[in-house]
């Protein structure tokens, strides 16, 4: 990554710093891929970035190292697929304690490593990120770079920017942000950005590793504290659609039309789904399918099945949702304070699923 | 760019640097009860420890307790709960000893400013700008290229090969020098070995632990090798040394005298950790020439020693003389400052280095830690904990013997794993010596199980200052510290003991 194109001391000098250039595909930081890299070419001098017209759609992928984080990339480039979406990857590495190293600040260590030529956990993962994406096409070789820098207190390697535009207004950004835990970070930087969709790779415990590795902790933190829409990635399978469960209240039909028109951007099949807890409440369960399917056709996508069970809601969601790329939820409870002392649906489907949870806010 | 205005910029900055325990982000956007909500729970284990002091506060103090001691003890239990928790920054809690003595103890405020500066906390000051100053020298390429050339290509040997090298250096310059010193030798044979972690998981951990571990061993071996030695050092000179009584100048514990104790005990434990890492991890390649190859052709690039090189070498060798032959007379801290003053009079290291990166909130808290220590111990907290705790452990037979040496060595492990083990030493010390003066076990035997125990902080990441730095290289996992660490706990207390029973006496303690 870009991080490693000054040296320590450089990055500290500067509150902020910023270069763009045109660079050579994969433009990387890292020698090893550097030698595989075409030639430069000069690009048309501009000012900034081409915008394309219409509102944009953002995505958000949270990321460590384990290898969710790449089927969670992967599944991020089908949402974001058309000119219109922008991509951000973030790695959050929490901030290094000195107070813990017996004094010692990790950062003279983190320097030492810097001065060998070796990557740091979260250059690593963004860079295997970036690659990723050029791979499958989705990020060019000849797209316009800038680099943007960020000083952190007490860390030598402090915030980072990487961003790429495309000619037609594309912006893929690479984002290594320094914070106190890792979903500080992913929420501050849902605060800074306003964001379509957040996905959050969550590593298995027995996967993942590293000061930045986003366990469950983070991942249901952010889900529950984020305003806006956020898919917790688990296990991300990405061609079985989405089963979006419903009930009959304003949030959740619309949270299923949100739902339908993040899916229909990866061409992902749309199931509803509802479950009443016993025949009284069959009704309401039909009504909250028949107007989110209402709710549905009107911004032009299909439902491509329905079902309605009788059960315990959170015992059939889950068992249902095995079936299925993501399970998709509505939140009801509006307050930080509502959702810690209720023990809602979502949540504890969130918590209880094994495969991912898409909370559609 | 748009997306990443200036303002942006600036607010994080603001957010992020401040490094409060809410973000001002969501603060100012969400609504006030939100961010209250949010401010309880964040700081849940501050307020919780103000509950807990304020409640003993408010009951009478035990019959056999002064009052004085009782508001030591509770503010000792207060101190303990935040440093474990941190639910605030680590410093914050040596201000609220120092606040605390002055206005719940009644102490003079010069009082107690005179107790935060004694010899050990100018070696811990000293020491961590030694530290600065010998990692910034780069000699980690000279080690490796060490290590490479005597140990061959064989995992196990490189291991060994790093254990032993990192050993040998912790137990002169601090565990943190060295860690921060080796962290790229093994980090460069992990990256040469494969790009992806996920392949060399075991192998990482094995090298990885092998720095930590060597480092954590080795650190009880002089009084250099951290700061829980010197302010044990410290707490036999201040509770047991009178000037008056000749019997009382065996508690003026010189550097040599450490070692003999001491030195033995580190490197009977070397060749086990070898060992247990690879019973426990196993690691995917039994030889690794291909990034050994790899590394030596990248340091030999490196080019002869320079004149720098060799002066970084002398003047550390005059320090390292200074506190075998003078610390006695003129103190480690004395020494350690005046090791530091040659390497920024020389020019071998900035002033800015030495300032970005020692954390001198740690001087602060081994500071207030010590003062602590010692208000325990003066106020009679110390041995009403001691008693105590031996008529717990009574019944059981935990009175005096290796039983209690076990029980010592068990308490000061269990303490250290939770908190930084020059903080356990400081907290932990008083007690378990006054333990000693009540069972009638000797204090300087007390003492460096005490010490040593400290060491067998293998469990957690945040046990020892190597731990944390190893862990920083995002190869680890909190639970690999604890998949193995427990094995070394169980054989570094063995080892100990068995220190304690048939080699100590022989050196007449």
């Amino acid at each position: 990554m870009a991080a490693k194109s000054g040296s320590a001391s450089d990055r500290k000098a500067g509150k902020q710093k910023t270069a763009t250039r045109r660079r050579a595909a994969g433009a990387r930081a890292g020698k090893a891929k550097a030698a595989k890299t075409p030639a430069r070419k000069r690009a048309p001098a501009k000012k900034s970035p081409v915008t394309s017209a219409g509102p944009r759609f953002h995505i958000l992928v949270c990321i460590d190292e384990s290898s969710e984080s790449a089927r969670a990339l992967n599944y991020a480039v089908r949402i974001g697929s058309g000119t219109d979406a922008d991509m951000t990857l973030l790695y959050v590495r929490p901030v290094d304690q000195g107070l813990r190293s017996g004094g010692l600040e990790i950062s003279v260590a983190r320097e030492n490593l810097l001065e060998w030529g070796l990557e740091l956990p979260g250059t690593k993962a963004l860079n295997n990120a970036r690659d990723t994406l050029v791979e499958l096409g989705y990020l060019s070789p000849d797209w316009e770079q800038e680099y943007k820098h960020g000083d952190v207190q007490g860390d030598p390697l402090g915030d980072n920017l990487v961003s790429y535009h495309s000619d037609e207004g594309r912006h893929i950004t690479l984002k290594l942000l320094v914070s106190p835990t890792v979903e500080r970070g992913v929420l501050d930087q849902c605060e800074m950005e306003t964001y379509d969709i957040v996905i959050v790779a969550m590593s298995d415990d027995a996967e993942g590793w590293g000061p930045g590795q986003i366990g469950r902790v983070a991942a249901e933190t952010v889900a529950v504290e984020h305003h806006g829409t956020v898919l917790v990635a688990r296990e991300l399978e990405e061609s079985h659609g989405h089963l979006v469960c419903v009930w009959d209240n304003e949030q959740s039909i619309m949270a299923a039309r949100r739902d339908a028109e993040i899916a229909s951007r990866c061409a992902c099949p749309v199931f509803l789904y509802s479950v009443a807890a016993d025949e009284n409440e069959l009704p309401q369960a039909e009504a909250a399918v028949a107007n989110a399917e209402k709710a549905i056709r009107e911004v032009g996508i299909r439902v491509s099945g329905k079902k309605i069970e009788i059960g315990d809601p959170v015992e059939k969601i889950i068992e249902e949702g095995r079936q299925y790329s993501v399970i998709v939820m509505s939140s009801t409870a509006r307050t930080g304070l509502r959702r810690f002392f209720t023990s809602s649906t979502s949540f504890q489907v969130l918590q209880r699923a094994r495969n991912s949870v898409m909370i559609a806010r | 760019m748009a997306r990443w205005e200036d303002t942006r910029i600036a607010r994080l900055a603001l957010a992020r640097s401040a490094a409060l325990g809410i973000s001002r982000l969501r603060r100012t956007r969400a609504p006030a009860i939100r961010g209250l909500a949010f401010f309880l729970w964040e700081k849940r284990w501050f307020l919780i420890a103000l509950g807990i002091g304020a409640a003993l506060l408010a009951m009478p103090a035990p019959e056999s307790l002064s009052r004085d001691g009782w508001i030591t003890m509770i503010m000792s239990i207060v101190a303990i709960v935040l440093f474990v928790t941190e639910p605030v920054p680590l410093p914050t809690v040596a201000l609220m000893i120092i606040v605390g003595q002055v206005l719940l103890l009644g102490l003079d405020s010069t009082t107690v400013a005179k107790s935060l500066m004694n010899d050990s906390v100018l070696f811990i000051m000293g020491s961590l700008m030694l530290a600065v100053a010998v990692v910034k020298q780069n000699f980690d390429k000279r080690v490796a290229y060490v290590i490479v050339r005597a140990t061959g290509t064989k995992t196990v040997n490189v291991c060994v090969g790093i254990s032993v090298v990192s050993g040998l250096l912790a137990s002169v310059i601090g565990e943190h020098t060295v860690a921060a010193m080796m962290l790229p030798v093994a980090v460069t044979l992990i990256t040469l070995t494969s790009d992806d972690p996920r392949q060399v998981r075991r192998l990482a951990a094995v090298l990885l632990f092998s720095i930590c571990y060597g480092c954590s061993i080795a650190s009880i071996g002089t009084p250099s090798g951290g700061a829980r030695n010197a302010i044990m050092i410290g707490y036999w000179k201040e509770f047991f040394f009178d000037p008056t009584n000749p019997e009382t100048y065996k508690y003026l514990v010189d550097y040599v005298t450490w070692v003999k104790y001491c030195y033995p005990v580190f490197l009977v434990q070397l060749p086990f950790v070898t060992a247990i890492l690879f019973l426990t991890f196993r690691p995917e390649y039994a030889n690794i020439s291909r990034a050994v190859v790899k590394l030596r052709s990248q340091i030999e690039a490196g080019g002869p020693m320079r004149a720098n090189d060799w002066l970084a070498i002398v003047l550390f060798m005059m320090t390292l003389l200074g506190w075998v032959f003078f610390s006695d007379t003129v103190g480690l801290g004395t020494v350690a400052i005046m090791g530091a003053i040659s390497f920024l009079a020389f020019g071998l290291v900035r002033w800015e280095d030495i300032n970005s990166g020692v954390n001198w909130g740690v001087v602060l808290l081994y500071a207030a830690a010590i003062s602590l220590g010692v208000e325990m111990q003066q106020t009679g907290a110390a041995l009403w904990v001691a008693t105590s705790f031996l008529d717990v452990m009574a019944p059981l037979g935990v009175e005096h013997g290796v039983p209690l040496w076990t029980a010592v060595s068990t308490l000061t492990a269990g303490v250290t794993n939770t908190m930084s083990n020059g903080a356990a030493v400081a907290v932990v010390g008083p007690i378990t010596l006054k333990l000693a003066d009540a069972a009638g076990e000797s204090p300087l035997v007390i003492g460096f199980i005490t010490a040593i125990s400290s060491a067998f902080a293998y469990l957690t990441v945040i046990g020892t200052p190597a731990c944390t730095i190893v862990y920083s290289s995002g190869y680890l996992k909190p639970t690999d510290f604890l998949k193995v660490g427990y094995r070394m706990v169980v054989v570094s207390t063995i080892i100990l003991i068995l220190a304690a029973y048939f080699y100590w006496p022989l050196l007449g303690l």
